[in-house]
């Protein structure tokens, strides 16, 4: 029973006094009558917390304000003001901490446990809370990164159950001769890869897009759920919205000076420890996964400041390399957190400093 | 004496611990999960969730604090109704927010950004954005004392502006150190600044130009370590004066956390090393407590972010350790 599917990345029934997992919720009940809801001055033990109350304040005649501690319950959380049962009563912000600290252990994506499956398709026709579409975006980007390591396999059956969520954030779409719906991501059988290149740009690499190329903005419902097949080209009068597409096509802001891996700094002279060359400096890492190589890079707005490592006089193994960028301003840049400058409730058309366009999240 | 740690800390890095004004028990704590928590002692209180990760957050007074972070968005946050509200915004990221702590100009929330700009802003206004100075470079951090605002931008620029008369800065100065800056702090008594780099040194530096003053200034090394005749070298992530007795920590990404007495050069104390960096450090109101928040700073990038530990908030009960010896 404990064992489903031989993975342990189910969250099994737990206790919110102490925060430890049991098989089902028989058991975590015993748990709890026997660990939480134990009179200390006599061997009763009661159901709830509340009951608990009751029997102390009556039976043993004690003052309300006087009751003492649930016992063995983790610090803030030995009160009688919840009402526990089982796992029922549990206050739905720890719920969810607790799903999101199992997630991190369990070295998933957020929202794989706490925006369960059954729970998303009930929300059909429903608008996506802002974080149920936080979590559909960050599959979405997770999804699009693998797709592009091996873009005619559709991930496994944890990312496409992820996509099977996200085509509902956005509009039904326009065309019903469209091949696939929202419950079946995976390819057609014997479909050719993925996105055959619009015409006129064949052979390009996967992503065309060039930025500053004619196409018009899309309408915020024409976005295209990332698993399906692409229609055939011209369907939509113009190829492909750029829009609908995460990271890879910033569009360079007008005082744009190339990447900084590209331009290899002056190496200082005797310079850093030989193993990390200065020109491997500006990339956070240089065994990084092909989606890193599209990752945004930050820009200088004033190059004539630019800065260079000066040398060290003895071997130096110096942690942060980049002389221009703050740690934040890579992390910033990183899938994981990069967000569009676009304000709350503002702007969807708008494309603050030319460099935020193409990003699923403009649309939420 | 061993640290309590807050209950429920932050899911992913802390970008900034900030301590009430008034409540030496109240600790502000911004991250790169899109939160700002607001905890009791070691027990979260409130929860104010963003957009996108927050880079700062500050208090205004014991109810009122403000955040900012990645969506460029100034917001307020009501520390007793848990509301937040849009303040306005920046054309990039919000990376400092530091409050005016000026009583004849009151209500002044300052905000920096990456878009090298210094915006000022009156939450109780009807249009609360109040002014903007460019400067230069992208603003890493600010922080203020009295009247005086120090600005440690990016390209190791540094300006110091009267908060009473914006129109022009009253220093401007390169720091004395040659790497990024990482962290300012201003001196509780008002005299200065301590800055520090990506390259384990801090400086020590004095407002007042005069050549007698400046001469007092210097800066050393720190936070590295002679691993089989290489130097390691840590950012130091942050910095922060005592509100008392006017000594400082500096903490960095190497896990250290050293307190300093900048009149004698002296070092007071070095406390056991944590095993993550340290991220942010702040000192409560009446100087009875140390917040040190260890997460990840992201140096090695998204690889290092894998091995990392998870995010924890340390409240240091101090004793004597930050009071200077003096024979």
């Amino acid at each position: 029973m404990a064992k489903k599917k031989g993975k342990k990345n189910v969250i099994q029934p737990w206790c919110w006094y102490c925060e430890r997992e049991f098989e089902d919720e028989k058991v975590l009940m015993q748990h709890q009558k026997a660990k939480h809801f134990k009179c200390g001055m006599c061997p009763r033990r009661l159901n709830t917390a509340g009951g608990l109350a009751v029997h102390i304040q009556q039976v043993h005649k004690l003052e309300p304000d006087n009751l003492p501690r649930i016992d063995n319950a983790l610090p803030g959380r030995d009160g009688y003001e919840v009402e526990i049962f089982g796992m029922e009563g549990i206050p739905a912000p720890d719920v969810a901490d607790y799903k999101r600290r199992k997630e991190i252990e369990f070295g998933l994506a957020a929202g794989s446990i706490s925006q369960p499956q059954p729970k998303r398709q009930k929300t059909d026709n429903k608008p996506m809370t802002e974080g149920d579409l936080r979590a559909a975006l960050e599959a979405h980007k997770a999804l699009m990164g693998a797709n592009k390591i091996d873009r005619p396999t559709s991930g496994s059956p944890a990312t496409s159950g992820a996509v099977t969520g996200a085509p509902q954030t956005y509009a039904a779409s326009p065309n019903p001769g469209m091949p696939g719906t929202p419950a079946a991501p995976t390819p057609m059988p014997g479909a050719p890869p993925f996105w055959p290149p619009p015409p006129g740009i064949a052979g390009a690499p996967p992503f065309p897009m060039v930025p500053g190329m004619p196409f018009p903005p899309p309408p915020p419902g024409m976005v295209l759920p990332p698993g399906m097949p692409l229609p055939p080209p011209g369907m939509f009068g113009a190829p492909l919205p750029p829009g609908g597409f995460p990271p890879p096509f910033a569009t360079p802001p007008p005082n744009f000076v190339p990447p900084m891996g590209q331009v290899p700094f002056p190496p200082p002279s005797g310079s850093v420890t030989p193993a990390t060359p200065a020109s491997a400096v500006p990339t956070p890492s240089p065994s990084v996964p092909p989606v890193a190589q599209v990752q945004r890079q930050p820009t200088l707005p004033n190059p004539s400041l630019a800065q260079t490592l000066p040398a060290f006089k003895k071997e130096t193994d110096l942690k942060w390399k980049d002389p221009n960028f703050s740690p934040e301003e890579h992390r910033a840049l990183h899938p994981k957190y990069f967000t569009s400058s676009s304000t709350d409730g503002s702007a969807q058309g708008e494309v603050p400093r030319g460099k935020k366009r193409a990003h699923a999240g403009d649309f939420i | 004496m061993t640290d309590a740690f807050v209950q429920q800390p932050p899911l992913d890095s802390i970008s900034q611990v900030r301590y009430s004004p008034t409540n030496p028990h109240q600790l502000l704590a911004s991250a790169w999960d899109a939160t700002v928590r607001l905890y009791e002692g070691t027990a979260q209180k409130a929860k104010f969730d963003h957009r996108a990760a927050v880079l700062s957050c500050c208090f205004g007074d014991a109810t009122n604090a403000y955040s900012g972070g990645l969506d460029c968005t100034v917001r307020h946050l009501g520390l007793d109704t848990e509301k937040t509200t849009n303040i306005g915004t920046h054309d990039d990221s919000i990376s400092s927010l530091v409050w005016s702590k000026d009583k004849s100009w009151c209500h002044a929330l300052i905000t920096g950004s990456w878009d090298q700009s210094i915006r000022f802003w009156d939450a109780r206004a009807p249009t609360a954005h109040q002014l903007t100075e460019k400067v230069p470079e992208r603003v890493y951090f600010m922080d203020n004392v009295n009247n005086t605002l120090v600005v440690a931008m990016a390209s190791r620029l540094i300006r110091i502006y009267d908060e009473r008369n914006m129109s022009k800065p009253q220093y401007e100065r390169e720091s004395s150190l040659k790497y990024l800056t990482r962290s300012l702090a201003c001196m509780a008594d008002g005299q200065g600044y301590a800055m520090a780099s990506t390259e384990g040194r801090i400086a020590v530096e004095y407002f007042d130009p005069s050549p007698a003053v400046q001469e007092k200034k210097y800066a050393f090394k720190c936070h590295r370590q002679t691993i089989e005749g290489v130097d390691h070298v840590w950012p130091v992530n942050a910095l922060a004066f005592h509100p008392i007795h006017n000594t400082f920590s500096s903490a960095g990404s190497d896990g250290q956390v050293s307190v300093w007495d900048h009149k004698v050069k002296k070092r007071l104390k070095q406390y056991p090393k944590y095993e993550s960096p340290v991220s942010s450090m702040a000192f409560n109101c009446d100087g009875t407590s140390l917040a040190v928040a260890t997460s990840y700073t992201w140096d090695e990038g998204e690889e290092g972010a894998r091995r990392s530990k998870p995010p924890a908030i340390a409240l240091k009960q101090l004793g004597d350790e930050m009071k200077v010896r003096r024979l």
